[in-house]
């Protein structure tokens, strides 16, 4: 019976016919945080710019959920499953990051930020970078062909 | 309170299948189904997020770098037309309740253009990549950047950019179908709208990836 009257304040939720003006001011309020995003990214912010940039991300994709998605007016299940899978989005990143984080040293990738093997240590030219190597075998290889 | 009961048969709806107990219980299991689906495509898109976490801790500075050479207009002016679109899509579910058919149509037609908009943007900017060589692991040949990680960062821009290019694909064929039932069938109403409602809420969650994807690759 539960899931009857779940079904009914839903249906009755999304009857109830509210004007488009909701949704004009939703749009103008993702247009506004998407102009700030940009304004506040090119100031390059050293230590939080990327946590503002989320924040606000996550401000607009709340927007959109609740209301061009109607989160707000499901109830119960849709909001349960919703729920769900950003919290698994969380911990896959969440955990991904942990593990990079507290890694071996060696166990990072040459030529990364946490590894001792720089580009030049793994035969990389280090004006030409990580490509080096590469297009220096292409180069050898015309010459043979000549 | 019982006048909110859909009686099928009293005005015109969908069909009623036998295992339904009521029209309600037969729409919320459609919302339910589909936010089923989009709960997947949520963390299908995770995978690459989890990508992108991995990869730019590793390489800040190949991160750093690489985003600044995208074209930060182009990137702003997908974003706006994304949520414009989002908002016809939004409209289009708004008259359907309404059973306003032909601006069902109008506005699916206005978000397909917008769709097209971005596809065209999104071309623009892949055909600039290929030309100075701004391209996934050893098909990288940009001179500007030389840092470990840049090939990485831009495996990672096509790979979670691509599969956004091809949702937008589905979205608009979803969206295609069902403005062409509000053009030509036109029997949309209060009672029978899941399915512009349901493509709507596709498109959003389209929208809803590329709020997260537009911060990440071109800003920070």
């Amino acid at each position: 019976m539960a899931i009857a009257n779940e079904s009914h304040q839903e249906e009755h939720n999304m009857q109830e016919h509210h004007g488009a003006g909701r949704y004009v001011v939703i749009w103008v309020v993702l247009l506004v945080l998407t102009l700030v995003t940009v304004f506040t990214g090119r100031m390059h912010l050293p230590s939080f710019g990327l946590l503002l940039a989320l924040v606000i991300a996550s401000v607009k994709g709340t927007l959109v959920a609740l209301y061009f998605m109607h989160l707000s007016e499901h109830r119960g299940a849709n909001r349960l499953v919703f729920g769900v899978s950003i919290a698994f989005v969380v911990l896959l990143i969440g955990f991904t990051l942990m593990d990079f984080g507290t890694r071996f040293r060696l166990a990072n990738p040459p030529g990364s930020q946490y590894s001792d093997l720089q580009a030049v240590d793994i035969g990389a030219n280090p004006t030409e970078g990580r490509t080096g190597g590469h297009q220096q075998i292409q180069k050898q290889g015309h010459e043979v062909h000549e | 309170m019982s006048s909110a009961h859909v009686t099928p048969g009293s005005v015109p709806g969908p069909k009623l299948a036998a295992h339904f107990a009521s029209l309600e219980v037969q729409k919320h299991a459609a919302r339910l189904g589909m936010w089923l689906f989009l709960a997947t495509e949520i963390l299908l898109f995770a995978g690459l997020f989890a990508c992108y976490a991995a990869y730019r801790f590793l390489f800040p500075e190949a991160w750093a770098a690489s985003s600044r050479s995208l074209d930060l207009t182009m990137g702003t002016i997908n974003t706006v037309v994304l949520i414009t679109s989002s908002f016809t899509a939004a409209m289009a579910v708004h008259y359907a309740k309404e059973g306003k058919n032909a601006m069902v149509g109008h506005m699916n037609v206005l978000t397909l253009l917008m769709a097209v908009g971005f596809l065209v943007i999104k071309f623009f900017e892949y055909k600039h990549k290929f030309h100075i060589g701004t391209l996934p692991g050893r098909y990288y040949f940009y001179e500007g950047i030389q840092l470990p990680g840049a090939p990485l960062y831009f495996t990672v821009y096509f790979a979670s950019t691509a599969l956004h290019a091809l949702h937008v694909v589905i979205g608009m064929t979803v969206l295609a179908f069902a403005t062409v039932r509000a053009y030509r069938v036109g029997d949309f109403n209060a009672n029978n709208y899941t399915q512009v409602e349901l493509g709507s809420m596709y498109w959003h969650l389209v929208d809803l990836v590329w709020i997260f994807l537009f911060p990440m690759l071109y800003l920070v």
